[in-house]
This record gives structure tokens, sequence and C-alpha cells, in this order.
């Protein structure tokens, strides 16, 4: 019975420690999400009883161009990730499985883009991308923000890449696959945890960066980032604005979240192959 | 099976995307010239072809690039764009920035000499670093050019302290109202002393028109209403913002100076007797009848606190609590008056700093003539009884409006605005003393105001304002005055 | 396509008994990583001249620079603020990223090892507070501890506790900012750790329970240094993050109240942008740059050690 119990407990706790950090980490966005609901007149008065509107929706998402904006980050943000996996991928793999010269020198330099503040690189950039024309424009975006997305995705994936025993490897070389065949057939599925988790990261940084696109861009792109303080205040503040504005742009993060959810839950069945 | 259908849907947006964001050119404004328009309307100001020589359509098909502050008067200004489209044939791409951060990037574009954006919005003390640099283009030759400006614009319709605080001979130490015309303006700010009535009557406590009485009446509503609530709300935050509005105003009517002009130096003043009174009547002002957060509350928080009740009194811009008593905006919407400022003993005359937003034309520009037409077009009668009635701009620059009835009908309903205004612009003007540190000047300030309120740092407010002004002769001392 | 494979077999067959290795394959990780580098090589233009505006009176205000040599570095080294802001950014690090490696090591083992549907839920939703822009979290997180107006306030109220003052007094704003910032972060060294616990062999464990191992054994020998890897890789991005954070205090307090939050980057930003002197402010920045690039070497060299040491381990 003893054993028993204290097994019990310790469920018990276990479950009560999650559900705390649980209510510390949600309750703030459940809260955001109230907010996007209250009209400013009764914002500061009541707190979970009160009249909900929609009128905050309709402002934000039909009077205003934040769908415009909504757009630009998707395709800013987006078009940034699948540059850092289509380049970072097969180099995460070179410095894996390859040795070669310099090789940590490389990994450390691609790594190291993330050292600097973003204050230190934005007034050099801004004034390049005014000589070259990239000022304003979804490709200059899409670049700039490789420095926030390619070092994370690169390293996390290299990692996997390193966890996977070179047997499989010799394994489907040996049935006769093509260096390629073997790496979308056999690796990718093997380091898919890992690369979702890594691209959804890289995305939400990418997703919400705001130095990067308030001096680099503007007037022709605008991530939802930037616009969603506008709504926050003008004459008077409108936290009901910004929540929508905010609470709207945290979907795709959300919807992309879900997609690979059974990534993350997936338990230990994993590491079959390794032995 | 889900994610399939997730990259067909992200690639599907971002295609159309792509199509939608390529042709489109400019935040939201049309960027369709006269074909929109029905045929034949007689669009607005002056529209008679050539007047003088003045023609508005002089520089049909030039675009012009603008950049706005967030503010109501940048949204009357986006509101008419099709109208000035129309008008002139000039495209209008703009973009607006919130507050925070758009003077960062206002900076940034102008320092890069690229002639991006042709106009801008700024505020008079920016006049102080940017003209000094030659980002600046001055307007008086535009506005006395008659083939340049409209027969009706009448400058001098415009307030002269209003006109008169942009207006700036570039010499660290003279006081604006004298050299170049640098910006034009779009709306004001006073600062006054608003609060609520309801509040006020229900605790038995009179309006407050010298500073002892203010800080009797600030104790007295403390918690007037439970936790929570206060007397008088004030900014607050680490940034020129806290010291310029109520603070400042009140500075310059208790006699106290920031800076003078000493042997051809500019020294800091800040350590004067009278600078040392106010400030530490400022601090008590907040530690009994303030706010526990005072440190981190800007405009908006001090605002919403005495729109939501929160707040009893507010020593803040005048439009500030304006907004907050429109119907139906906030919980004490209606309940809202105002006052002017509350004298300090032995003081008589009330001397109100003012804020002017403006607009003002970069040097770099390629299109100036153009841009020029742009502000004028902004700065007229018509445009400006737009925006001081419909437009919600209160403090309007111009006199005609401000005696028209439609704006006495509109603004009058807010009890003793008026009053209060009519009261304190004659005597306002930039109590700061021009001179391009300003900001960093200014921020030291507020720093040493917060660590003044929070206490441990130094022993004493004369101990503090000292160290302060020690830093700030320090930080002025190449500062070359004629 | 078999043919192809087993030519370049026989070449490297060859290439063995040579003991040369073709210039193909020799070239090959290169040309792989080659498109990753150009394209954040690039970025590397910029540093460069930050460097060299360091060196120089650049700002704003002035129409024209020149070339001041190390002034700049002296005055901005010499100075108290500059001391200051090195001691806040590095209390600032310390805590934002130690609570958040400890607190989502202990919640992603939580996770791992609790499986009902409340944990099921809470792998995914616990992502959240990433997705809102930190920005925005501290403003809603500002609302919400306003002591007129915000629910924190309110809830703390039943407790009897009043007017707390959070971000406005010199002793609570520091413990505020990095409340704020590990309410933003931890998700992330969450997702990473749970990966990593994903991905562990089944077998060590199964070993370990025939074995009779307590948990805290298990955990000591065999879980903690096959996660070696993957913890100091969210050890690095965090410990990077929270040196040059900014966004975060900027929208909390923009360094105040007076001085206290005034970190490295927030000094330059002030310096830099909202008092023009662009020259002086690039010292700032530099020398984070450099602190981190040494912090991120000893890091980095830990990582790759634990990670040969794990794919070691995990092959017998």
């Amino acid at each position: 019975m003893n054993e028993k119990g204290k097994k019990r407990l310790s469920a018990v706790l276990k479950n009560a420690g999650l559900a705390v950090y649980a209510v510390f980490a949600l309750f703030p966005l459940l809260w955001m999400v109230l907010l996007s609901f209250k009209s400013d007149a009764q914002m500061f008065t009541t707190t979970f009883i009160f009249e909900p509107t929609l009128e905050n929706y309709k402002i934000v998402l039909f009077q205003s161009d934040y769908f415009r904006f909504f757009l630009d980050s998707i395709i800013v943000a987006g078009g940034a990730v699948i540059v850092s996996v289509v380049a970072g991928v097969p180099a995460a793999y070179a410095l894996a499985r390859y040795e070669f010269k310099k090789k940590e020198d490389i990994a450390f330099q691609i790594l190291s883009f993330k050292f600097a503040p973003e204050i230190l690189v934005v007034l050099p950039l801004f004034m390049i991308y005014q000589k070259i024309g990239l000022y304003d424009t979804y490709f200059g975006l899409i670049w700039v923000y490789q420095l926030i997305s390619m070092p994370l995705l690169i390293w996390v994936v290299r990692g996997y890449f390193e966890d996977i025993s070179m047997e499989i490897e010799h394994a489907a070389q040996v049935d006769g696959y093509s260096w390629y065949q073997i790496f979308l057939r056999t690796l990718l599925p093997l380091i898919k945890p890992g690369l979702v988790s890594a691209a959804l990261l890289a995305f939400i940084f990418a997703w919400n960066s705001f130095t990067f696109p308030l001096m680099l861009a503007g007037t022709d792109v605008e991530p939802v980032t930037v616009a969603a303080l506008k709504y926050l205040a003008s004459d008077t503040v409108h936290y009901g604005q910004m929540a929508v504005a905010a609470t709207v742009s945290a979907l795709p993060a959300v919807i992309f979240a879900l997609c690979i959810q059974k990534h993350l839950v997936r338990g230990l069945s994993f590491g079959a192959v390794k032995g | 099976m889900a994610r399939k259908i997730l990259s067909v849907l992200l690639g599907a947006v971002m295609i159309i995307g792509m199509l939608s964001g390529c042709g489109n050119s400019g935040n939201g404004g049309s960027t369709t010239t006269a074909p929109e328009t029905t045929a034949g309307e007689p669009a607005t100001t002056g529209d008679t072809a050539t007047t003088d020589g003045f023609d508005w359509r002089a520089h049909e098909n030039t675009t012009l690039n603008v950049m706005f502050n967030q503010h109501t008067y940048a949204d009357a200004v986006v509101e008419k764009l099709a109208d000035f489209e129309a008008l002139t044939g000039i495209k209008v791409e703009h973009s607006i920035t919130p507050e925070e951060n758009y003077f960062d990037k206002l900076t940034t574009s102008l320092n890069s000499r690229s002639g991006t954006p042709d106009v801008f919005m700024t505020g008079a003390y920016q006049v102080w670093e940017y003209a000094p640099a030659g980002y600046i283009e001055p307007l008086e030759g535009y506005i006395s050019d008659t083939s340049k400006t409209a027969d009706d614009y009448d400058f001098d319709d415009f307030y002269d302290s209003v006109v008169g605080s942009l207006q700036w001979d570039l010499i660290a130490g003279h006081p604006v109202g004298e050299g170049s015309q640098w910006a034009l303006p779009m709306g004001y700010e006073l600062n006054n002393l608003s609060y609520n009535k309801r509040v006020l009557e229900e605790n038995n406590v009179e309006v407050p028109t010298t500073t002892a009485e203010l800080l009797e009446a600030a104790k007295s509503l403390q918690e007037f209403d439970g936790s929570g609530t206060y007397g008088i709300a004030l900014r607050g935050t680490r940034n020129w913002a806290t010291i310029h509005p109520g603070y400042m105003s009140l500075f310059a009517t208790w006699g106290a100076q920031d800076f003078a002009v000493e042997d051809g130096k500019l020294v800091c003043k800040l350590d004067s007797p009278e600078a040392i009174a106010m400030t530490e009547y400022w601090v008590e002002l907040i530690k009994e009848g303030g706010t526990s957060q005072w440190s981190t509350y800007t405009w908006y928080q001090a605002g919403a606190d005495l729109g939501a009740g929160k707040a009893a009194m507010m020593f803040d811009a005048t439009c500030n609590a304006y907004f907050q008593n429109f119907e139906g905006a906030t919980a004490e919407s209606g309940n809202i008056a105002w006052s002017t400022i509350p004298m300090p003993e032995g003081k008589t005359e009330p001397k109100s700093n003012i804020w002017v937003w403006s607009l003002a034309m970069n040097a770099d520009s390629k299109n100036k003539d153009a841009a020029w037409y742009f502000i004028q077009y902004f700065t007229n009668k018509e445009f400006m009884q737009f925006s001081g009635t419909d437009g919600s701009c209160a403090d309007t620059p111009r006199q005609s409006v401000a005696e028209s009835d439609e704006y006495i009908a509109i603004v009058g309903k807010a009890e003793g605005y008026l009053e209060s205004l009519e009261a304190l612009l004659p005597s306002a003007t930039i109590q700061f003393t021009p001179q391009p540190y300003f900001f960093e000047c200014t921020t030291e300030w507020a720093s040493t105001l917060q660590e003044l309120v929070a206490g441990g740092k130094y022993a004493s407010v004369e101990e503090g304002m000292k160290a302060l002004t020690a830093k700030l002769n320090s930080t002025v001392e190449d500062i070359p005055v004629e | 396509m078999q043919n192809k494979e087993k030519t370049s077999n026989e070449e490297r067959a060859k290439g063995a008994e040579l003991n040369i290795v073709p210039l193909k394959l020799r070239m090959r990780p290169y040309l792989i990583v080659a498109p990753a580098l150009i394209i954040t090589i690039g970025i590397l233009i910029p540093f460069v001249m930050a460097i060299y505006f360091s060196l120089t009176s650049y700002s704003f205000r002035l129409p024209t620079y020149v070339f001041v040599g190390l002034k700049n570095w002296i005055k901005v080294l010499t100075s108290s603020e500059f001391w200051h802001a090195v001691w806040v950014t590095a209390r600032y690090a310390f805590f934002s990223t130690g609570i958040a490696m400890l607190l989502g090591l202990g919640i992603a083992m939580l996770l791992g090892n609790v499986n009902n549907r409340f944990s099921k839920i809470l792998k995914v939703t616990l992502v959240f507070p990433l997705m809102v822009a930190p920005v925005i979290g501290t403003i809603v997180w500002q609302l919400m501890l306003n002591n007129s107006v915000g629910i924190i306030e309110k809830f703390l109220n039943i407790f009897g506790i009043y007017n707390f003052p959070w971000a406005a007094s010199t002793s609570t704003a520091m413990m505020t900012a990095v409340m704020i910032d590990v309410w933003v972060n931890c998700p992330f060294v969450i997702i990473l750790v749970l990966a990593g616990i994903q991905s562990l062999p089944k077998s060590p464990f199964e070993a370990a329970k025939i074995d009779g191992g307590s948990a805290w054994f298990n955990f000591k020998n065999l879980t903690l240094p096959m996660l070696k890897p993957c913890l100091y890789i969210a050890l690095l991005f965090r410990l990077m993050a929270s040196l040059q954070e900014y966004a975060i205090i900027f929208a909390l307090t923009k360094g105040g109240p007076g001085d206290t939050l005034m970190n490295l980057s927030l000094t330059a930003y002030n310096t830099g942008f909202a008092f023009q002197k662009f020259g002086e402010a690039l010292p700032y920045i530099l020398f984070l740059w450099v602190c981190i690039n040494i912090i991120a070497k000893q890091i980095v060299k830990r990582q790759r050690a634990a990670q040969r040491l794990a794919a070691g381990k995990e092959a017998e």
C-alpha cells in the first residue's frame, strides 16, 4: 500500500507541478484573448464579467489593412524558413557526416551570426540595402531573417544527424539506393522530430522579429509585429485592438504547431535502430 | 495528411500574397489619379486652374513619400489623401510608425540622404537636431512665393506661439521664434490640469488653482475609491517625454530655467533654488498623490487611468484627456473637465510648454515643389477646418478655425477646455533652451527624476539636481554658442 | 543509377588504396555547405562597417564624420555607465537563462514522464507563449501587473498584497523583467529538451530497469549525459539571446527606473539612436559581441564533446 501511495503522491505532485506551470504560461494568453473581446470603455473596469463585443475584431480585421500585414508576415517568415531549411539541412548533413578542414570553424561561423545584437547590424544594413535596392522588399527581409533562422536550424538538425548511426546509411547503400534516395527516404524521416521542431522555432523567431522589419521595411512590406503596435494607441490606448492583432497573428504558428504535434508528443518508441 | 494540406495551403497563400503584394504600392492609400473621382467635381481649395501663376496641377504625376507618426493628426491627413491626389495629380505613398519607434526610423532615413521621405512629421525639439545637420528644407521661401502658394493660404492666420515654436536661427541658446521656418504645424499641445468632476464633487474637493491646493487635493484623493485609485496621474518613464509636458510647464511657471548663456557657453541652471524647489514639489506630488507605478507611466497609461476613473486628476497634455472624454470611449467619459496650471506661490503668469506636431520637408528631397504642395494643402484653412472638427484635432493652430462656430460647438462641449487654451496660448512657447543635445539632456533629467522618486541614490533633491547639473554641463560643453 | 553508385564506390576504394580522396568527393561537403554560407556571409559586411564606424565620430546629427581612432572606445570603456551596463547585462542573462533552463528541463522531464491526456495537451499548448511577439507579451504583462487596473493586482489583493511595484521600483524591476523573459523563452527550452527526450534510445533504460536503479540514478547517469548535447544547444541560444536582450526591457521600462535595467544593448540603443552619437554607441555592442563570441566558443566546445560522448554511448 505504501508503494502504491507513494506512486500516487508522486503522480499528483507531478501533475500539480505541470498545472502550476501551465497556469503561468497560458493565463496571460487567455487574458489576451479575453481582452480582444472587451470594448475600450470596459477595459479597465471589469475583469472576467463583461459584455463581449466583436467591435475590436471588426475594426482590426475589416477596417484596416490587417490582412495585408498578415500576408507580408507569412511571406517573409515562411520564405525565410523555407530558405533556411533548403540551404540549411544539407549543410547540417555535411557538417555532421563529413570530416573536412575548417569544419568546426564553418559551423561556428554560421552560429556567430546570432552573436550580433540586431542594433549593431541594422544601421549599416539600412545603408547597404538602400544602395542595392533591397530596402522595403520581401527578398531583403527574407535574406536578413536568415540571421535569425539559419543558425538555429543548422545546429539543431546537425545534432540529429549525428545521432543517427552510419550503419543505416551503409545498409541503404548496400541495398543500392542513391544518395539522395537515402537522404529523402531514410534520413529525413529519422530526423523529422528535430527538423520540425527547429523549423517551428525558426518560424516563430522570424515571425516575431521586430527590429529588422521596422528599420529595413515599412511602406511596401510591413509584417504584423510592427503593425500590431499601431493598433495599440493613437489617441487613446486600445488594448483590445492590439490583442486582436496579436491573437490573430499567433494563429499560423499555432496551426503549424498543431500539425506537427505528433512529432512533439511521440513516445519513446523511436530508437529502434539504435541497438 | 494534415501536413500535406498545410503545405499546400501555405504555398497557395504565399503565391496569392506575392501576386497581391507585387501590384500594390503604398500603404492603403489610393494610388489612382483623376479617373476615380467623378468628373468635374469642384474638388477643394482654389481649384480654378491658374491664379496668379499658382496651379495646383503643376506637379501632376510626381510621387511623394511621406512618413507619419501614429497619431490622430496623421489619420486626419490620410483620410483626405484621395482628395489631395485628385486635386493635384500627385501620388502619395505613406507609412505610419508607432511613436515609440518613429523617430529612430526617421533619423535613419534622413541620415541616409536618399531623399526618402519627401515629407515627414516632426516636433519642435527634433528640429534642433535635424536642422543643423542639414536635413530640413526651410519653408519661408515657399510660403512667400506667390507662384508656389495659393492666395488664400493666409500664413498670418496661424497662432504666433504655434508657428513661432518652429522657427529657429540655428544658434544654440537662442530661443525659438526667430529664424527660418522649419516646419508648419498640424496641431499643438499645451499642458494643463484635467480632472474628474464627479470624483472631486463626491469627495468635496475644490478644483485646485495653486500648487499648494493641488498637493492637498492629490493627497486627500489617494485611494478615493479603494486600492488602485489615486490622486493625480503623471508621466514617469525614462524618456524625454516625461519632462516636457506637465513638469516643464510648472518648471517654467515656477521661474526656473534649464540653461542660460553665460560668457559664450551654455550653463546648466538645474541647481538653481527655483529648480530645486519645483522638483521637490513634483517629487512629493508623485509620492503622496500619485501611483506607485509612476515610473512606468506614459501618456497612454496616464490618460487611460483618468478615463477609467482610477486617477482623479491629471497634469498632462491638453488633448490627452480630451480623447478620454469622447462619448462612450471610456468609463468616465463626460465627467472630465479642464483647468489651467496651478500657480506656485507668488507667481501670476502661467507658462505652459508647447509641443507642435508638424510637417517638414526633407532637404534632400527630389520633389521639393511637389512636397511643398503637400505641406501647403494639409495646413491650409480648408483642411484644418476639417481636421479641427470632424478630424478630432482639438488643438487647431489656425485662428480662423478656432473662431468658427463648428469648432466651438464641438470642442466647447469639453468643460473648461477652450477657456484653458485661451488662458495659456498667448504665453505658451517652448520653455526649453534650444540646443542639439536636447534629447540626451532631457533623458538624463528623466532618469534623475526617477531616482529621486525611488529614493536611495541621493540624500536629497538638491544633491540629485546638483549631480544632474554637473553631468549636463559636461554634456553641452562642446556646443559653440555665438 | 546503380551503376553510378558502383562507380563511386570503386572510386572510393581506389582512393582508399592510393590514399587520395578524389576531388569530387573532397569538394562535396564544401559545395553542400556553400549555399548556407553564402547566404549568411553577406551579413559580414555590416559587421565590418560597424567596426569602422566605431572608430569615427559618426553621428546622425553631423553632416560629416571624421576618423577619431580609439577615442570612442576609450571614452566608453572608462565610463561608469559602461561597467554598470556590463553588470546589468550579466545579471539579467544569468537569471533569465538559468531559470529558463532549470524550469524548462524540469517541465520537459515531467512531460516526458507523465503520460495522460493533460500532458498531451500541454505538450502542444506550452509552445504558445513563444508565439506572441515579446514586445506584445510585455505589454500584456504590464497591463496585468498594473496596480490600478491589472488582473494580477486584483489577485494579489485577495492575499492582502497591495500596490506591489513590479517594474516600477529599483528593487523589483530586474525580477519583473526576468519573469517576463522566462515566460516568453522557457517554451523554447522545453521544445528542444522534449525533442531530445523523445529521441533517447530505449535500451539503456530497459537495462537499467532490470538492474533496478532509482529514478534519480537513471536521471543522473543515463538521461542527463545523453541529453547534454541538446541542453547545451538550448543553453547556447538562450544565453546569446538574453545577453542581447533589448526588446523586452525597452517595452517594459526603457531601462529604468533610473539605470536599473540599462544593459549593454539598451545603452547602445540610447546612445546611438536617441542621442544620435552612433560612433560612441558601437563600442558597447562590439564589446558585447566579443564577449558572446568567447562564451559561445566555450559552450560549443563542450557541446561537441557531449555530442561525441552521447553518440559513442549509443553505439554500445
